[in-house]
């Protein structure tokens, strides 16, 4: 998809994960070793009174659903191949509750801005907000992405707000 | 349990090093098979080919990474409680496998927790490249507030 093509204000499901006591401390011994996340019986003497996922592994389970879906579209005819997309960094990035095993988290994406890159003009930036939520609705995670995808044309035309076709 | 940091042992200004990592092609590729499975982090010719001109790290897992150093380097000597949330995080340059880089974190200001037990410490984090041809380039930025408990008032 190109940045001329990407949607402003649509929300899309991006996909569920499912966090277990195994994919929770097994993440946590390679990059988040503190008691809470590694250790179920430290855990529980701690102030969660149990184990919790590390936040930075909340935040990778975006990146692999956001590219499942992604692929999806793209296998379904939804979306052209392109360039990989990159990313100059993400902000407010908010861990609201502790994230226990047998929770499964459902992640969306909402694209509310699109905006000129001036160090890359051949690219625009787009960014969106993020949340994570469990069966019932409650916020756990929430973040705001920002992404550059290279521009149809160049130099840029004026934005459109609906963007143009697929190709 | 004496000698762990808290919350009080932490002022503006204080400067921690946490540590160093060599870039290594196995973790590159077996993180990003897991979180990111984009070319420039699992193929080692595609990514030549890519924007980032090499086998790169997933932003993702420089962040993992910069957790781990963070852990080793300082919470687990602390009373860490974890961190309700990042400001924001800055990918400034491409990592490369091979490459190394450090992380260092200071200390920007503290403020009591409404419980009792605890305080939040936020930190500025950089994690930039310690080579000698482009050491001190910041290839990561973050600041991020975390939890630390507060000494018991009888112990203090």
């Amino acid at each position: 998809m190109w940045f001329e093509d990407v949607p402003l204000n649509a929300k899309v499901t991006l996909g569920s994960y499912t966090f277990t006591e195994e994919n929770i401390i097994s993440f946590a011994k390679r990059y988040d070793p503190q008691p809470f996340h590694v250790d179920p019986e430290a855990a529980a003497r701690s102030a969660y009174g149990g184990l919790i996922a590390s936040g930075w592994h909340t935040a990778a389970v975006w990146m692999k659903l956001m590219l499942a879906h992604r692929r999806a579209r793209i296998e379904a005819g939804a979306e052209a191949t392109q360039a990989n997309y990159v990313s100059p960094g993400v902000r407010e990035l908010r861990w609201l509750k502790p994230v226990r095993p047998g929770t499964t988290l459902t992640y969306t994406n909402e694209t509310f801005a699109k905006r000129d890159w001036k160090t890359r003009p051949q690219f625009g930036l787009v960014e969106g907000r993020n949340e994570a939520c469990d069966e019932r609705g409650e916020l756990y995670y929430t973040f705001v992405n920002r992404v550059l995808i290279a521009r149809r044309h160049s130099p840029p035309p004026a934005l459109s707000p609906k963007g143009g076709k697929e190709n | 349990m004496a000698d762990l940091l808290h919350f009080e042992d932490f002022v503006p200004g204080q400067a921690f090093r946490l540590g160093t990592h060599v870039l290594t092609a196995e973790e590159v590729i077996e993180f990003a098979r897991e979180f990111d499975p984009q070319p420039q982090h699992t193929d080692p010719e595609a990514a030549k080919q890519s924007m980032l001109g090499g086998l790169a790290a997933s932003g993702w897992h420089l962040g993992a990474l910069a957790m781990r150093l963070m852990v080793d380097g300082l919470f687990n000597r602390a009373t860490s409680m974890g961190s309700p949330g990042i400001d924001e995080i800055q990918w400034r340059k491409p990592v490369l496998v091979g490459d190394r880089v450090r992380l260092d974190g200071e200390v920007l200001d503290t403020r009591l927790s409404t419980r009792p037990d605890r305080g939040f410490v936020r930190f500025r984090f950089s994690m930039t490249r310690d080579e000698d041809a482009r050491k001190g380039e910041p290839v990561m930025l973050f600041v991020c507030s975390v939890m630390f408990g507060r000494r018991r008032e009888d112990a203090a």
